[in-house]
């Protein structure tokens, strides 16, 4: 059977997996990447995770859901999906998003325009079911058999007819989770239906209806940071150690030795970093520190539960867990009397407190929120830091645009005026800013590290991020010339890091990826050692 | 007064009151949480490259700079040029454009056969030769409306047709009604068209039939051909509120109420009172970490609750 079409009576009935991938079919790749047989690949799930988890739509798994056994099992699997459907469409029970979704399943006027601007299914080399329409289309159809009502014999006449079974709720369960919710095709629609809001609408059903999640994002995620105080499982006590650790590690780079400012109140600006960035990439909050130290920017971090991580992964897939989370952020910079909230370099973090949690705050909880990239920007207009942008004349710098802060926020020349500042060697990818693609690594994608499914976004999701910048250092790809991929967002980073390593581009093409901050520090003059660590990457 | 009359007052009404209501129910929804989407036109100076308030520091001490030309300047393209469908999906717009443009046409038309129908019903003669410059106008624009009109969207439906029955990716997601809607559609139109290159070059019982309407009169015998495009008409205009066609109003809330909506929550506003009101909505979702019943206040600051 051909990926290219797949029946949505395969879809709820077929036994076994519906859709085989075959890497021959998806797109080549652009030199050194141009053989076969050189690309990362998506290796079969073992023997017994196929038997135990449900894999049947395309023989990867991000749920790692275990198959139904008993007919009871699966007539209340049905039952509380259809529940969790009707709420969908309820005013009170979806208030946050029913009027965008109604919007969505009325209109679509089923052009296919958004096919084309869909990474993952333009890459797939059109596997169907990856189709930015095809999950939509399921959804508008049970919709209208469940919810609209009384169009049963329209719609059978129309063909729209649906059969709800188990096996279609779990496919469309891990289909949920093959759409980084990008919102490039619905940036492209014409009518302004948004099949990305599908997917996140998709997963809430799973979520708040039926308690089913993706592990890192919902148990090891929103859960662990409302528990522990971070997704990264790490406490408020280990967090000041890491803070104190961080502090030495500073005065060992570039010579500075001073307190980060913690749990100060009446400071202007609570600062608030991914956690993740402590221990992944200490590099970054080190930056911040120094940069905002030098610029005598009155600020503080917080080691209160949950403000210590600004990462909040309801926004992917669950409006509940994202309220918790918004709130707790907003009550802590209400506590400590800050003027502002600013984010440090994550996407999904920018998004969710200053766009999104607009909405669910009660009113004594409106802190205002803003990006930290414009506050750099400003410091060094200023003329704050003492910069020589010579001192990063030996990477070829191109920048990454996390889709948070550009098609969904519009803060998209800023961190380009920073650039401008800091790098004389810099050069876009096409396309940029509010078109650009995904890091591949979205909606929790890059944060999924179970069983086979980072090989799936290796060859997949990110697939269209490694063509973009191979593309753009086409000229001087050899090893010969360092190349600096700047992505100002932790969950990217997390994305072009495993990405990077799956295609070896270290030893390859001399290319790394990093953060902005880094790069303003690079230029810095104060300090003679250089900041970015090549070689110890 | 005939059936064809009768059933045209109910087409029209059953138009009116079934879109209409449907727009209410979706103006009516509770105000959603914020799923703006750039590049948002009417960002002034910014909306170019896609920018947005958010580039400043201190956005919300700032005046916010709202470029009304800009934004209508985008919705006039994005309406009359389906400038989406060109950027993105050219070999589409090819048809999709002459399409839509066509039926921009076609309700010029219907404008100007009103117009004309008013006109004659208070004694003015419609055509060229007429002492009322205004009614040789809307006769000649009456004329090239409808010819413009008929050909293009007549073009642009078989195009669009034939499109989504070759074209693997829109084949495989469309369903019957979606080739049945455009077939009415086209019906119409060549009905249209074949009755004015027939039987009513001038339009003159067309026109003498939406008179009769406006008057509430019975209308004369009329030519077999204008009899079937009269049915057809009425056949879509009592479907038409049922179907995604409607789209044709829903964009203002696509784009106006979702793509395009970057009202922040000041402080004292009037978004401030309807998210305080949407918190104290009961929850009913029902997995686990979520407290059912709750308000959606309660249920969000649970855990914050817990540890003060
Ligand atoms: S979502 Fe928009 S672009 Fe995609 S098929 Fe529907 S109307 Fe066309
Ligand atoms: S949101 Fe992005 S990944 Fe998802 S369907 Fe749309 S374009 Fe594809």
């Amino acid at each position: 059977m051909s990926n290219k079409k797949t029946s949505l009576k395969d879809f709820s009935q077929k036994e076994g997996q519906l859709v085989n991938l075959d890497a021959s079919k998806f797109l080549p790749l652009p030199p050194p990447y141009d053989k076969i047989e050189d690309l990362p690949t998506i290796k079969p799930l073992s023997e017994s995770a196929q038997e135990k988890y449900e894999c049947d739509l395309d023989g990867i798994t991000a749920f790692k859901f275990p198959r139904p056994e008993t007919d009871e099992e699966k007539k209340e699997m049905i039952e509380k999906f259809l529940s969790g459907l009707q709420k969908l469409f309820d005013r009170e029970d979806n208030w946050t998003f029913m009027q965008p979704l109604f919007l969505t399943m009325e209109y679509c006027a089923k052009c296919q325009t958004c096919s084309a601007a869909c990474p993952v299914y333009k890459e797939s080399g059109g596997i169907d079911i990856y189709r930015p329409t095809y999950r939509s289309d399921i959804l508008r159809r049970l919709y209208k058999k469940y919810v609209k009502g009384g169009g049963k014999f329209f719609s059978k006449i129309s063909g729209n007819d649906i059969d709800v079974t188990w096996r279609m709720i779990a496919r469309l369960m891990e289909l949920s989770y093959r759409c980084t919710i990008c919102r490039r095709c619905a940036q492209t629609c014409p009518i302004g239906a948004d099949n990305g809001l599908v997917t996140r609408e998709l997963r809430k059903i799973f979520s708040q209806e039926m308690g089913i999640a993706v592990e890192p994002l919902h148990k090891k995620g929103s859960v662990l940071q409302l528990q522990s105080g971070s997704s990264t499982g790490m406490t408020p006590a280990a967090y000041l150690d890491n803070i104190e650790f961080l502090e030495e590690e500073v005065e060992e780079r570039v010579g500075m030795k001073f307190n980060w400012p913690m749990d100060k109140e009446g400071a202007d600006i609570l600062l608030i970093h991914n956690a993740g960035e402590f221990l992944a990439w200490p590099e970054n909050p080190e930056a911040f520190a120094i940069i905002l130290e030098k610029a005598g920017i009155s600020y503080t971090l917080s080691s209160e539960l949950v403000a210590y991580d600004g990462v909040n992964y309801g926004v992917w897939y669950d409006d509940v867990q994202f309220a918790k989370v918004a709130l707790k952020h907003l009550a802590v910079a209400k506590k400590l009397g800050v003027k502002k909230i600013v984010l440090g370099e994550c996407g999904h973090a920018h998004k969710a407190l200053t766009v999104i949690a607009d909405r669910v705050m009660p009113g004594e909880l409106n802190v205002p929120r803003e990006s930290s990239v414009t506050l750099l920007r400003d410091i060094i207009k200023e003329g704050r830091l003492n910069l020589d942008k010579s001192r990063n004349d030996e990477y070829h710098v191109t920048l990454h645009d996390p889709c948070n802060m550009v098609r969904l926020m519009g803060i998209v020349e800023p961190q380009r005026e920073i650039l401008r500042a800091v790098v004389n060697n810099f050069r876009e990818m096409e396309p940029h800013g509010v078109h650009n693609y995904c890091c591949g690594g979205g909606s929790g994608f890059a944060i999924t590290q179970d069983l086979n499914f980072p090989d799936w976004r290796h060859a997949l999701s990110s697939r269209i991020k490694m063509r973009q910048i191979l593309d753009t250092y086409q000229d001087i790809i050899g090893p010969e010339h360092k190349k600096y991929v700047c992505a100002p967002c932790s969950n990217c980073k997390g994305a072009i890091r495993d990405m990077f390593v799956a295609y070896n581009t270290f030893e390859r093409c001399n290319m790394l990826y990093g953060g902005l901050v880094e790069l303003i520090v690079n230029a810095m003059t104060d300090f003679d050692k250089e900041y970015i660590e090549w070689e110890w990457h | 007064m005939g059936l064809l009359q009768l059933l045209s007052y109910f087409a029209i009404l059953l138009f009116i009151v079934v879109v209409t209501a449907k727009m209410v129910k979706i103006a009516r929804m509770p105000l959603h949480l914020r799923w703006d989407l750039y590049p948002i036109p009417h960002e002034k100076g910014r909306g170019s490259y896609g920018g947005s308030y958010f580039e400043e520091v201190d956005w919300w001490t700032k005046p916010m700079n709202f470029s009304l030309i800009s934004e209508i300047s985008a919705m006039a393209k994005e309406i009359i040029l389906v400038q989406s469908v060109y950027h993105n999906n050219r070999s589409l717009w090819i048809f999709s454009f002459p399409f839509h443009f066509g039926m921009y046409c076609l309700i010029g038309f219907m404008v100007m056969l009103v117009a004309g129908a008013i006109f004659q019903a208070t004694g003015v003669v419609i055509g060229s030769d007429s002492p009322n410059t205004l009614a040789v106008i809307i006769f000649h624009l009456t004329k090239i409306f409808g010819l413009v009109g008929w050909v293009l969207s007549i073009i642009g439906g078989i195009g669009l047709f034939f499109s989504r029955l070759f074209r693997a990716e829109m084949r495989n997601a469309s369903v019957i009604s979606d080739y049945t809607n455009l077939l009415l559609l086209l019906a119409v139109f060549i009905s249209g068209l074949a009755a004015a290159f027939t039987v009513d070059s001038n339009y003159v019982a067309l026109r003498g039939f939406v008179q009769s309407l406006i008057t509430l009169k019975p209308a004369g015998v009329l030519p077999g051909a204008v009899t079937v495009q009269l049915w057809l008409w009425a056949a879509l205009m009592i479907y038409f509120p049922y179907t995604h066609m409607t789209h044709l109003f829903g964009k203002y809330f696509t784009y106006h109420k979702v793509r395009w909506e970057d009202a922040p929550n000041i402080k004292g506003s009037k978004i401030e009172a309807t998210v305080n009101k949407a918190l104290g909505y009961k929850i009913n979702w029902s997995a686990p970490h979520i407290k059912t019943g709750a308000t959606w206040a309660e249920a969000a600051t649970e855990e914050t609750a817990k540890d003060e």
